[in-house]
């Protein structure tokens, strides 16, 4: 007995004095979802980017000689859940990764207040791009309207008025994630004549979702767009799958562009297209090195064959982007441990161009942008990936997304914001 | 020792029925009053204040007025996370159409809209009962959460059809939106929530409680001695709805800052009334421990591993803390089928004979 209880004393000692080597160290917290019913979408995410840190930390002893700390805080996509997170993770942390658009909504106005920059790569609102009005937000390096805009100039060929008299349906997710294309899509749809039909899916019925493909045979769209996240790519797969929806009319937006949910229907989701701002690439560089320095070494929990998916390696471009925003703010400030301030300025001067793209060893992942101060966003347009059966392959060009439409819109949308928050700090620093 | 009687004589009858028959009652609501008002907001940090103080005294506030729906009057209800959502809607328009209205004010009057909805859907109680009448209020919390979604006008037509909390001062001082201070809003909340217990206490004491305890133990021998069903049960379903809507509308501005319909959903009705079951149908206190127990252990477990240094991955932490907190509530729902509030009665009992039981 008095053995155990001295070994335990031991063991809780060496486990106290652990922290006691702390060395300078920036924290990079993700607000991470590897539970619940959007864990199948959330876990490779997460996966990627604790890769990308903890490979940078093997092979560069971090970023410029500090140790990057990638700590995750649970929140199966709980908005409750979030806000303890962004409370628990914000003392130290340099920038936030709220995921969930409704733990963003949350967090977003706080963090004005906190001065802790939220950066939500693909995500989040699609205002969030007037950098003036969000000064402390960012979504690079495409917004769901530039993906909302890319999906309709892809199933017109490029020309909106060939819709014209054409039925669009919008397959979403009854979330504040699903509803973001709708201002833009019914402006579009006013605009170039076609209907759009937003079909919800419940939370509920996200894997049951009869009802919906019912009403989708009952009007045959020409197209059906989803906006699906989790749980529900898969079950609005299988179920056009089963009721035969041809495939090729069938189209995601880069959330609903997930191996995992593809495999599921596999040779019967051929044809099925995403709009994605990033592509695996497993012989770039940094993919090279993680899987060497990190996988190999058995120091990730990612799942084998997780590797190649477009998740995962997504994962690493969201990690890759905020280390990046982090170096430029240690560059401009000539110091190593930055804060988070420092790195919202960081983030303001993204610039991942092809060369620098190539630096990082993430060719060929993602387009070239820049973000500046009154655009946070960057818009580095996306591909169309198209599932063959087996994997996602690009199936075209970079495509931009049409500016004249969203840039007012968002104008719009930032002011209706800033008035329904009033009294709301509009940045001044940028023209 | 503590807690011993022996001395302390009645010689009225007030005496007899006063609210702390004890002295050591009394002198422990004390300190637990001092540590709120005094010790916990001189000691607390912002995480404290906004994870743990200020949702344990929000969901006890919730399950404070489905504990006197069940609990004191004896209708079942899963309908209380949509009761809430009315509260949190109602506050919404009114601060938004009338910007100048006191917070207070508009948290008073968002509980009303609660009530009648409340009392409306709690008119099938008076043909069914039990599991049926759960059913009855079923249908509230799916039509109500349907309408949250579909009834843009709640919303104000934002996009992402969402509603959040604009900065709201209250004499000078910003009580909330995201510029308001944890200590300030910590305060509001224990302000309405002492409040909103003492007239419960009141209530449930006194001849309307003891209305609903007859309604609850034998309707029909509650009719024969000549209590109106109707108006008893009725009123039951008022003052809980309308506590539940003071509660969903501090839910949201005093703690959340933003909401979207989800968030009102069934798992809201569920939780609040697990913390009514494990802290003690027909009891005020159980309310207060039962809230400890399912919003603020969980947080309090998902930190030690880290404060700790046990390195283990947060996805781990969170389907331990699931187990742990279940098997907590199986064991003391085993050691004490009537609640955590039943669990302290019958220490105090032993307190009292303690050390010489007999």
């Amino acid at each position: 007995m008095r053995k155990v209880l001295k070994s335990t004393l031991l063991a809780t000692s060496i486990l106290f004095a652990a922290p006691a080597f702390a060395q300078d160290v920036l924290h990079v917290p993700n607000l991470s979802y590897r539970t619940g019913p959007f864990a199948t979408s959330g876990t490779p995410l997460a996966n990627g980017q604790l890769d990308y840190l903890n490979m940078l930390n093997e092979r560069d002893g971090g970023l410029n000689g500090v140790k990057l700390d990638g700590t995750e805080c649970e929140t199966g996509y709980n908005t409750e859940k979030g806000v303890e997170c962004y409370e628990k993770t914000k003392g130290n942390a340099v920038l936030t990764q709220p995921w969930s658009t409704g733990i963003t909504l949350q967090v977003l106005p706080k963090s004005h207040v906190d001065k802790i920059p939220i950066l939500a790569p693909g995500y989040g609102f699609s205002a969030m791009q007037d950098g003036k009005t969000f000064e402390w937000a960012f979504n690079p390096p495409s917004s769901y309207w530039d993906g909302a805009s890319i999906l309709l100039s892809t199933i017109s060929d490029g020309n909106l008025d060939n819709l014209k008299g054409k039925k669009v349906a919008l397959l979403h997710l009854d979330h504040p994630y699903g509803k973001e294309p709708i201002p833009l899509m019914e402006q579009l749809a006013a605009k170039h004549g076609f209907t759009l039909l937003p079909i919800p899916v419940g939370l509920k019925e996200m894997q049951n979702q009869s009802a919906q493909w019912l009403q989708i045979r009952r009007e045959k769209p020409d197209f059906v767009l989803m906006w699906g996240w989790g749980a529900m790519n898969g079950g609005a797969l299988t179920e056009a799958a089963k009721t035969k929806y041809p495939m090729n009319q069938f189209l995601g937006i880069w959330w609903a562009g997930h191996d995992a949910d593809l495999k599921l229907v596999g040779e019967a989701g051929k044809g099925y297209r995403a709009v994605s701002w990033s592509f695996p690439n497993n012989d770039a560089k940094a993919m090279q090195d993680i899987k060497k320095l990190v996988i190999d070494a058995g120091k990730s929990q990612a799942a084998p064959g997780e590797f190649d998916t477009v998740f995962y390696q997504r994962g690493v471009l969201i990690a890759a982007m905020g280390v990046e925003g982090i170096k430029v703010a240690q560059d401009k400030f000539g110091t190593k441990v930055v804060t988070a301030e420092q790195v919202r300025w960081g983030l303001e001067n993204l610039d991942f161009s092809e060369a620098r793209i190539k630096e990082l060893g993430l060719d060929g992942m993602i387009p070239p942008f820049k973000t500046t101060c009154a655009d946070h966003t960057g818009h580095a347009g996306a591909w169309i990936l198209e599932w063959d059966g087996a994997k996602f392959i690009k199936a075209s060009d970079v495509m931009q997304a049409d500016r004249a439409a969203i840039d007012p819109l968002v104008e719009v949308k930032a002011k209706e914001y800033a008035e329904a928050n009033k009294p709301w700090p509009i940045s001044t620093e940028c023209k | 020792m503590l807690y011993r009687t022996a001395g302390q004589f009645k010689t009225t009858y007030e005496a007899d029925h006063a609210l702390f028959p004890v002295r050591q009652d009394a002198i422990l609501l004390g300190v637990i009053l001092t540590l709120a008002f005094v010790i916990l907001p001189l000691t607390a940090n912002e995480f404290v204040f906004k994870a743990l103080l200020i949702p344990v005294l929000i969901y006890t506030l919730a399950a404070l007025g489905l504990n006197i729906l069940t609990g004191y009057a004896g209708q079942l209800s899963l309908g209380t996370g949509a009761f809430m959502g009315v509260g949190a809607y109602a506050c919404y328009k009114i601060i938004t159409i009338f910007p100048e209205v006191n917070l207070l004010v508009a948290i008073a009057l968002s509980g009303f809209f609660s009530a009648a909805v409340g009392v409306a859907f709690g008119v099938p109680s008076l043909r069914i009962k039990g599991f049926y009448l759960a059913i009855a209020t079923l249908a509230a919390q799916f039509f109500l959460v349907w309408l949250f979604e579909k009834w843009a006008w709640l919303y104000n037509y934002s996009a992402s059809g969402a509603i959040q909390v604009p900065t709201i001062e209250m004499f000078g001082v910003v009580v909330a939106g995201p510029n308001a201070k944890a200590i300030t809003q910590y305060y509001f909340v224990l302000g309405v929530v002492t409040l909103v217990t003492m007239l419960a206490i009141n209530i449930t004491r006194g001849r309307i409680g003891r209305i609903w305890k007859s309604v609850r133990d034998m309707d029909i021998a509650a009719e024969l001695v000549g209590i109106n069903l109707m108006k008893a049960k009725l009123s039951a379903f008022f003052v809980s709805s309308y506590i539940v809507g003071i509660s969903g509308a501090l839910f949201v501005f005093l703690w959340r800052g933003a909401a979207e319909p989800n968030l009102f959903d069934i798992p809201l009705s569920f939780r609040v009334l697990f913390i009514v079951i494990i802290g003690g149908l027909g009891s005020i206190l159980g309310n207060y421990l039962g809230a400890m127990l399912i919003v603020a252990l969980p947080v309090v477990l998902s930190y030690l591993p880290g404060a700790l240094g046990i390195p283990i991955s947060s996805s781990m932490v969170e389907h331990l803390n699931t187990m742990t907190v279940g098997a907590l509530i199986i064991f003391f729902l085993i050691a004490e089928p009537h609640g955590l509030a039943r669990f302290w009665a019958v220490l105090r009992e032993k307190l009292i004979i303690w050390p010489f039981p007999h």
